[in-house]
This record gives C-alpha cells, structure tokens and sequence, in this order.
C-alpha cells in the first residue's frame, strides 16, 4: 500500500507533463516556469534543475541519454541527460508546440503543433524532417507505434490519422473517424492514441468516455474499456508490459484496468487535480503523474496487490475480440513478433535455476496458472491427461528462459483444419469448398452459423444461432460436421455434431462427445465416415451417423491435420526433426473400411522453409497438398505401400499472369477438380480469404519442367515455347495416364474408366507424335532425339510407330523412317523390352 | 412493302448476333447438356465456371439459375488501360488492336501457308473463340465490346464490382473510338476507303448508314466522269488491253 502520497511541488502553478527514460532511472518534469526538473529514481533528494530560456512548456519526452522539451513559443529543444545541459533547438515551430512522440529506438520525434502539419524530425541530424500533411485542423495528439513505423496522429477535427514512415515518403494508411472527440488543441481532456506493447492494436478515448481498442491490422473496432469515467479522458497509459491500462479523468479521476477482462482494478479516490500526464515506470509498480497545478506525485505500489502479479508478465496480448485461440484453432498463423511471446512470465532467477536442475519440463505446468479460465474461453492451457500441452500450443509456449539463454527448440508446423480461415474481424469461415461454405459470426454470447451451397437447387442455405461456438466444421454433398471446445460454464467435453442435409426419415441429426480433456485438432467428412484426430493422439472414426468404426493412436504425434475421401483416410502427424530445425511431416492413408494401411508414416515432401498450407483429396481421389511456396503436388502410386512419390501439378509462382512482376498475388487453395486448381485469389499480401466472399478461380496444372522464353514475340522463341509446352504436356498426360491405371488396377473400377486408361495412352502418345514433327521440322541433324522420341512410344499395337514412320517420310527424313521401322518391327516380335529401354 | 430499313444491320440486329458470343457463368444450379441447334451447349455443375451463349446465360441469369462472370476486359482496370491508349496523341491515328488471333490449330505438313490447307478451320473475328468469356485477352477490345458490355451491364449488373465506373469508361470508350472514325470521314471519297483495324460491331453498323449514303452521293456526282472512264476501259478490252475485273463496288463493304 502506499505509505504515503505527497505532492512534489516540481513546478509553478500551471500545466506540467513528465517523462520517464527508458531504462527508468530519471523522472523529467516540465511545467510552465523556465525550469526542467530531473529527479533520480528511488531517491528523494533535491531533483537536479536546468534552467531554460523557455518557459510554458507543453510536453517532454526522453530517451536514456537525452530529452526533448516542447514548448509554447513553438521551438523543441534537445537536452543532454549526461551533463544536464542543452544541446541545441530541434525545430522550430510557427505556433505552440503541442505534443511530441519519440520513436523507440530514439531516432525520430514527431511534433505536433498548432500548424496544419506535423514534422517527425531526425533527433541526430536535426536537417532530416519529414512533414505530414494531411490533416485539415490543427494537431492535438501524436503517437508512434511500438515499431517507430507507424504514427498515429489526433487530429482537432476528431480524426486519427494513420501514417506509415517506413518508406522515404509518408503514406497516409487510414482516416480513422468518429473515434475520437473534437477536442481544441490546448483543452485538458485527450484524444491521445496509446499503442499496446504488442504493437497488434492501439486504445483511444472516445467521446463516451470509453477507452476504446482497436486492431491495427484492419482498423477495426475491439474490446472497450468502458464505464469508469463520468467526464472526459485527459491520459491514457498501457503499464510496460500491456497487461494493464491506467486512465485518468478530467473530474480527477484516477483507474487502472485489466487489460483481458477489460475490468476495473482500482479507482483512486484522493486526487484533488485534473492528471495531465501519467507514466508508468518500465519496471517497477510505481506510477508517476503530474497534474494542472504544477505538481508531481510519485505514487508507489501503484497496482494493488492480487493484480500486481500482472506486471510480471512478459507481454499480455491486446484486448481483441476473437483471439485465435492457441490450441483450438489450430488455424492461427505466428506472429510475426519474435521478441517476445505472449502469456509468458518472466521468471525470477530462482525459477531459472531450478528450471536448470529439473530439466526443461519440471516446472512448465505452473507457467499459466495464473490465469484464470473463468469463462471457458480457453485462455488458460489445460494440460491433457499426461501433463503435456498439446500439438497447437507450441507457439503460445511460455519463453522458458529470459532472451539471453534461449533454449532450442524445433519448429513444429501448427495443426490446421483445410479450408477454414482464422478469425478476422468477428467473421470466419469455418470451411470453404466445392460444395459450399460454412461461416460464422462472433455475437459475443454466441455465434451464429450460416452454411451457404453453391448449387441452390439441390440444397437449401441454413442458418443457426450456435450457443456451443462451434470451431471447425466440414462440408460436402452429404451432411455437415461441426465441432466445438469443450465448455466450462455448461461441464461439457468437446462435441461432434453431424447435420445430414437429407434423409428419408425425420431428420437424423447426431452429437457424441468426446471423453472428457480431449480436444479436436483436425477432423474430415467423407462420403462414407468421419475422421476425427485429437490431442489425446487418437485418431477415432465414425460412420456417418456416428456409429465408431475404430480409434488408434496416432503413431506421430502431434497431429497436424488430417483429410479423407470414401473409405481412404489421410492423417499428417508430426515426426522426427530434420536439419533445418523443423520437425518433418509424416503422412499415413488407409482404407478403414478394409482396415488396409496404404502408406506408413511415409515423409510429406516439403523442402526447408516450406510449410504445409493445405491437404485434400482431388474428385478422382487423390491425396493433394498445397504448400506456402505455392506448389500444388499430388501423390502417385499411393495405393501400394512404398511407393508413392509426390509429383508437381502446378507451380503458381510460374503463373503466365505472374510473368509481369506488376501482381502482387497469392492463391489460397480450394479443390483440385475436373483437372484443374481451384482457388481463391488473395491479392495485396492478405493471407486468407475474408468477406463478401470472392470469387473462385481456376487454374490448368503445368508441371514445372522448363522455364518459358522470356521474349515470346520473336519467332524462334514461339517455336521453342510451343516445344517446351509439348513436353510439359507429355510429362502431364504420362503422370494423368499413371496415375488413371492406378486408379483402375486398385479398384473395382467402371468399364468407362477402365476406356478412359486407353484413350490417355493414346493421349500420351499422339504428344510424342507432336513431338516428333516438331524434331523432324528442325532439320535432319535433329534424328537421333527424334528416333529416341520414337521408342518412348507407349503403343504396343505398332500403329502409332507407324505414323511416326510416316511423319519421317513426309518430312523426308528417310534414315529416320528406317530406323522407326527396324524399331516397330523388333517391338511387334517382342525383341525389346522396357528393360532394354 | 413501304417500309424503309437502312441497308445493313439495326443496332438490334447486331446485338442479336452478339448474343451468340460465349460468356462465362457461374451455375446456381444443376443443368444437364442441352442439344441445341445451334450445337450442343456445356452441362453446368455448380460451382465450376462454365461457358455458355449469351442468349442462355442471360435467361438463366434472369431466372436466377447463374452468375455471369463479366470478360477479363470488362474490368475498370483493363477498359482504363484500354482507354488511355486510345486517349494518348501518339496512337491518335489508330483504334486499340483487337484481341491477338490465336495459334494456328492445323499444322501445315510442310512449308506453307496454314490457312490454305483444305482441312483446317482457323477463326478470326466476329468468330473468335473466347472472345467474353473468362480466358478472354484482358488488353483488347473484342469485335462485339460495345453491345456485350451493354447487354451485361443492362442485364447483370450486381455481378460486377463496379457497374456505375464500367458503364462511364465504355461511354468515354465509344464517344473516344467514333470520333476516331469520324476523323477519318475526311479522306472518303468515290473510291477511296479508309483503314481501321479494330473496329467493333456496333461501331460499324452506326457509321454504316452515313458512309454508304455518302460515298453513294459522290458517286452520282462524280457519275459522267467514271461512265467516261468505264467506255475508255471497255475501249482498252476490246483493243485486247483489258485492265481485269475492277469493282468498284466492293469499296463500300470495306467499312
């Protein structure tokens, strides 16, 4: 508790604003007499005194080594922490200084004064000014973003306008209105961005007197820190960490919020003038403020005691709403942020040492006990049966140690259930395919579920208020599957939920739930089962009206995801580490029905660095998988153990429409059907597809075998392009002939697909005839490839030899045609063989 | 009959024939192949993107059994490329080229031209393939631009991103491509023609009227002279110097 609170007279009667340096050792007060104090952290002594030549100062801010006072004769002056002297004036405005921002890393600081424009100057070269210039009022607030590349300006009109600095030229990113209040430039009640630590989102007061979040990514409202103050807001800021808020009222009002409940901790009550600024220490629980009568109050145990465990968190995540959830929605990508992860603690030098004697997991069960799982929402990570976290957890993973002994750990690729998106928004799809699309929207309290099908007339759209938040779903032309987390308001364990779209009885609708601790990390819906892996390691099945057909534990664990078509089961778990430092994927297929295993733990096929993006199978049944360099490959042979291979069908960064450079695009994969790549176009570095929902695209394979000529006017380049594509057509229908006679071979195959084996060999073959014409037309020199074209010919009936013999002879290239002849002749005897080959 | 018709074709009657073209649709709904006269057209299967004639895709849009997924070209993008070329001075003289033809399918065995072999078909416009559906060329404006992308714009507008932007720039792309053709008005006369590659359907049947009458009344002014001239070249063929078959009618048909 605080053992007591004095005001500390710092400066004469009159607006005062402060700053703490960075490594938290000097407190910098500036007030309206020509003086700056700098008082020494911990220590009540006198405060050090530069007496300045301005006076009516507006703001400070200050890095370790100097600090930048504003003034209201418009200058900005640059003073030397190190012999508590002034060093030179920055800039000078034309009218009163308002508000400065300094960039983390020192380097800039933005000023905004009663001028239209804001300069954000060089703090070492005071020449380098960069002049923001969009606003159409006078400046009240400025702010720089954790990164220093992004400035967010409170504008007197009551607008927030978003700069981007990270190229030469400023860019103005967005016109956020209606956030905040109208506010005159000199009035004491603030419209001040405050920027989360964790730099994903930022607060303002808003004119309900709420402190309101918003995400940076797509400038969308958040949480609300609302119902704390009856006037307005005049400072707002996030403690070091991000895991409180501390606001203040111009009826001097004084709180501190919970950053993840977005609740009051405390009010104070004993303040007797309006707070114009407010400042946390960087590390210890002590606040600083100083108000409207020139005083400073250093306050001391700031934070009462149950909550002031939070300050010790390493970095608490934004307020936003629909969190991914780390282990359920396998679906969340990783932040980009590597400094530091979010939910860790930073652990006392005891707990390192004792972390060093047990081992590296004696003590990760306790990481997240302090937070409270109160509404089920799945914050807290429950650890499973065997005391493990599970597959998706392993980003969200408590940093065990302080930066400067990281322990290694592998890469594991994130489990991911195809086809849905992470939310963004309140809004995500929870499947996207062929048949239709399920989505959901975040009420809250509930969801509610829409499933939407592109053919309308054999199924009707519905739609659901869904009070179990369902998070995965699968789609196809029979039913619908849902899944949801297990609920710790209503006791209820993780639940499957089948909706067939028709039946001949009453509607046969269906939900098991799933033993109690076990969660859904990836599930399917085929034709004819339901495969469901979870984080117990199990992969169970189901019949499509939930009778269980079989459950085994998975052999490489963690799962990742899994996918199925008929009886054919696809599972990705994760397996040993490779040398890069991923761990590799490992993928089995079986047939349930036949209970036959197809391949066994065989390796997905990812070079270093490429992760899996997607896994399904094609409408004639074959395994796919799109990875995050943009191949699509399928598998061959994959119905006799050990012998499958992945192929490349497509490569869309070889895309023609690529070819300028000018498009800057990415395709989120579909469905491979009808022998083409379904997809959706993601243009301007999005990531997955968001709403209205766009448009499908389709896109033919093309094996990547050669680059295309660049220059494709010039005639020669035509002919070599047409040559090049001839072989990759080869290639294409030779691995579409294979991978048809698979198909035919394995299975009790239709006397049409048995016709249609045939007709691609002819494919193949009438390729090569192309082929050939196109060597004989090169000239006569060219007759060796031409003859080795020749005996790739498939046809073992002679007469597609004979029409090459014939093309030969029209092109006149006579040694040829005896040569193709002597060659027809030995295969209709039977003297060669593949083998001589 | 007493009814006047100006000779070639009504802008109904051009738009008729542009509703021959393939559009690309995107079904709502199952349809099995249909066995038209016209030949048989693609069985639709939702949700995959398939070509149709206009006239169908039209009716099933009206019946809200399909989507019609407007031509690479129709696009705000490609039509305000299209129309900077055509606004530019350097190209001031010239029409947007029309879309490229494509590969010759029939190769010719040897040396030769691919378009005099007897067996082989090759299309240009108004009959080129794909020239509105989805794997249209985005950079040019095929021969039936002004009345599909009317036909679209009138029938399907809620499949477009942007109808109000499309409608304006195909409005700035007709008045921009007349005047071109206007300008060239000036050089007509008795026998001569001009040459205007790129020139749209529609295009041709509004300057139809106009440049018919026109070289029609140079002809009866200029008709002593030529009728001198006919007598001197009947003259030269009886003297064995016939100057082989000049038609003079064939000018007209060149616009």
């Amino acid at each position: 508790m605080a053992t007591r609170l004095r005001g500390r007279p710092a400066h004469a009667p009159g607006p005062t604003y402060l700053a703490y340096t960075p490594n938290g050792k000097k407190l910098i007060t500036v007030g309206t007499n020509g003086a700056v104090r700098i008082f020494q952290h911990g220590s009540d002594d006198e405060p050090a005194i530069i007496d300045v030549t301005t006076d009516n100062h507006t703001a400070v801010v200050a890095t370790n080594t100097f600090f930048l006072v504003g003034a209201e004769d418009g200058s900005v002056t640059k003073y030397s922490l190190l012999t508590n002297s002034m060093e030179e004036i920055l800039v000078r405005c034309s009218l009163p200084v308002r508000d400065l921002s300094l960039s983390r890393d020192g380097e800039w600081v933005a000023v905004a004064s009663d001028e239209l424009e804001v300069k954000v100057v060089d703090t070492g070269d005071m020449t380098r000014i960069m002049h923001l210039r969009e606003q159409s009022r006078p400046v009240k607030h400025v702010s720089f973003d954790v990164s220093g590349s992004m400035l967010a300006v409170s504008c007197s009109d009551g607008v927030v306008y978003m700069y981007s600095l990270s190229s030469e030229q400023p860019q103005l990113l967005k016109r956020i209105d209606g956030l905040v209040k109208t506010l005159e430039t000199d009035a004491e009640a603030s419209s001040k961005v405050a920027w989360h630590p964790d730099g994903r989102a930022f607060v303002a007061p808003t004119s309900t007197r709420d402190i309101q979040c918003l995400a940076r990514k797509d400038w969308q409202r958040q949480k609300a820190f609302s119902g704390g103050h009856r006037a307005d807001i005049s400072a707002v800021k996030w403690s070091p960490n991000g895991a409180l808020l501390a606001t203040a009222g111009v009826d001097n009002s004084l709180c501190i919020w919970e950053t993840r409940s977005q609740r009051l901790v405390k009010t104070f009550e004993d303040i007797n003038h309006t707070i114009l600024a407010l400042n946390w220490h960087p590390t210890d629980n002590l606040c600083s403020y100083t108000n409207h009568n020139g005083e400073l109050f250093i306050r001391e145990d700031f934070v009462p005691s149950p909550s002031s465990s939070l300050l010790k968190i390493a970095l608490h995540p934004a307020p936003m709403n629909n969190e991914p959830l780390s282990k359920i929605s396998g679906n969340a990508r990783k932040q980009a942020d590597d400094r530091q992860k979010p939910d860790g603690v930073h652990r006392s030098v005891e707990d390192q040492y004792l972390d060093d004697l047990l081992g590296p997991d004696a003590m990760s069960e306790d990481d997240a006990g302090f937070i409270e799982d109160d509404d089920g929402a799945g914050y807290a990570e429950v650890p499973n049966g065997f005391g493990k976290r599970a597959a998706g957890a392993v980003n969200g993973l408590p940093v065990k140690r302080h930066q400067p002994y990281p322990s290694w750990r592998p890469q594991v690729q994130e489990a991911f259930q195809p086809g849905s998106t992470p939310w963004r928004g309140n809004r995500r799809y929870l499947c996207l395919n062929l048949t239709g699309f399920v989505w959901t929207v975040n009420q809250e309290t509930h969801h509610t579920v829409t499933v939407e099908f592109y053919d309308r007339q054999e199924h009707r759209d519905f739609h659901f208020t869904d009070p179990y938040k369902y998070d995965k779903a699968c789609l196809n032309e029979k039913g619908t599957l849902f899944s949801c987390p297990p609920s710790a308001q209503s006791q209820q364990s993780a639940t499957l939920y089948y909706r067939p779209h028709e039946t001949w009885t009453t509607r046969m609708e269906w939900k098991t739930q799933l033993p109690a601790g076990e969660l859904v990390i990836s599930m399917s819906l085929s034709d004819s089962c339901i495969v469901v892996m979870t984080t117990a390691g199990y992969v169970r099945v189901y019949t499509l009206f939930g009778v269980p057909l079989l459950v085994h534990r998975q052999k490489s664990t963690p799962a990742v995801t899994c996918a199925s078509f008929r009886d054919y089961v696809m599972t990705v778990g994760t397996g040993p580490v490779s040398g890069d430092g991923t761990t590799r994927l490992l993928y089995s297929i079986e047939n349930v029905r036949r209970d036959e295993i197809c391949q066994n733990e065989d390796v997905l096929a990812l070079p270093e660095g490429v992760e899996l993006r997607s896994v399904f199978f094609s409408d004639k049944g074959d395994p796919c998988i799109y990875d995050t360099s943009g191949v699509l490959l399928t598998l061959l042979h994959w119905r006799t153990p050990g012998q499958a291979k992945w192929v490349p069908l497509l490569d869309t960064k070889m895309l023609e429409r690529l070819a300028s450079g000018k498009k800057d695009e990415t395709y989120w994969p579909v469905a491979v059907a009808d022998n083409k790549f379904h997809c959706i176009i993601l243009k301007g570095g999005e990531e997955y597809p968001y709403f209205p929902r766009p448009l499908l695209s389709d896109f033919d394979f093309n094996i990547p075998v050669s680059s295309m000529p660049a220059n494709k006017d010039d005639d020669e380049d035509k002919e070599l392009a047409h040559q090049k594509g001839l072989e990759e057509q080869f290639v294409r229908a030779s691995l579409q002939h294979s991978l048809q006679r698979d198909l035919v071979e394995n299975t009790n195959a239709s006397s049409a697909q048995k016709a249609e084996v045939s007709m691609m060999e002819r494919g193949v073959d009438k390729v090569l005839l192309q082929m050939l014409a196109a060597e004989c037309r090169e000239g006569e020199e060219r007759g060796m490839k031409a003859l080795e074209i020749a005996a790739l010919m498939r046809d073992r009936t002679g007469k597609m030899l004979e029409a090459a013999g014939k093309i030969a002879s029209r092109f006149q290239r006579d040694i040829l045609g005896d040569k193709i002849h002597q060659l027809a002749e030995r295969r209709l005897v039977g003297l060669v063989d593949e083998e001589e080959m | 009959m007493a009814m006047f018709l100006p000779s070639g074709l009504t802008p109904d009657e051009v738009g008729f024939l542009c509703e021959a073209e393939e559009v690309t649709v995107i079904p709502r709904q199952r349809l099995e192949g249909l066995e038209l006269l016209g030949g048989p057209t693609h069985a639709l299967n939702p949700p995959f993107p398939t070509p149709l004639p206009l006239w169908l895709a039209l009716l099933l849009k009206k019946q809200r059994r399909a989507n019609i997924s407007p031509p690479p070209w129709l696009s705000a993008e490609a039509l305000t490329h299209i129309l900077d070329f055509e606004t530019d001075e350097r190209t001031a003289e010239v029409l947007s080229p029309a879309p490229a033809l494509p590969r010759a399918t029939s190769t010719a065995p040897l040396e030769g031209d691919p378009y005099l072999s007897l067996d082989s078909l090759e299309f240009s416009a108004p009959f080129a393939k794909n020239a509105a559906t989805s794997r249209a060329q985005q950079d040019a404006l095929p021969y039936h631009w002004l009345e599909l992308g009317h036909l679209l714009l009138t029938h399907a507008s809620d499949d477009f991103d942007d109808p109000d932007t499309i409608r304006k720039l195909l409005r700035d792309l007709r008045e921009v491509r007349m005047s071109k053709l206007r300008k060239g008005f000036k050089v007509l006369g008795p026998g001569a023609g001009i040459k205007m590659n790129g020139v749209g359907g529609m295009e041709i049947a509004e300057v139809r009227g106009f440049v018919e009458g026109m070289v029609n009344g140079l002809r009866k002014i200029n008709r002593s002279r030529e009728e001198s001239r006919k007598e001197r070249e009947a003259e030269d063929r009886e003297n064995g110097l016939g100057s082989g078959s000049y038609q003079d009618d064939e000018d007209e048909n060149m616009l």
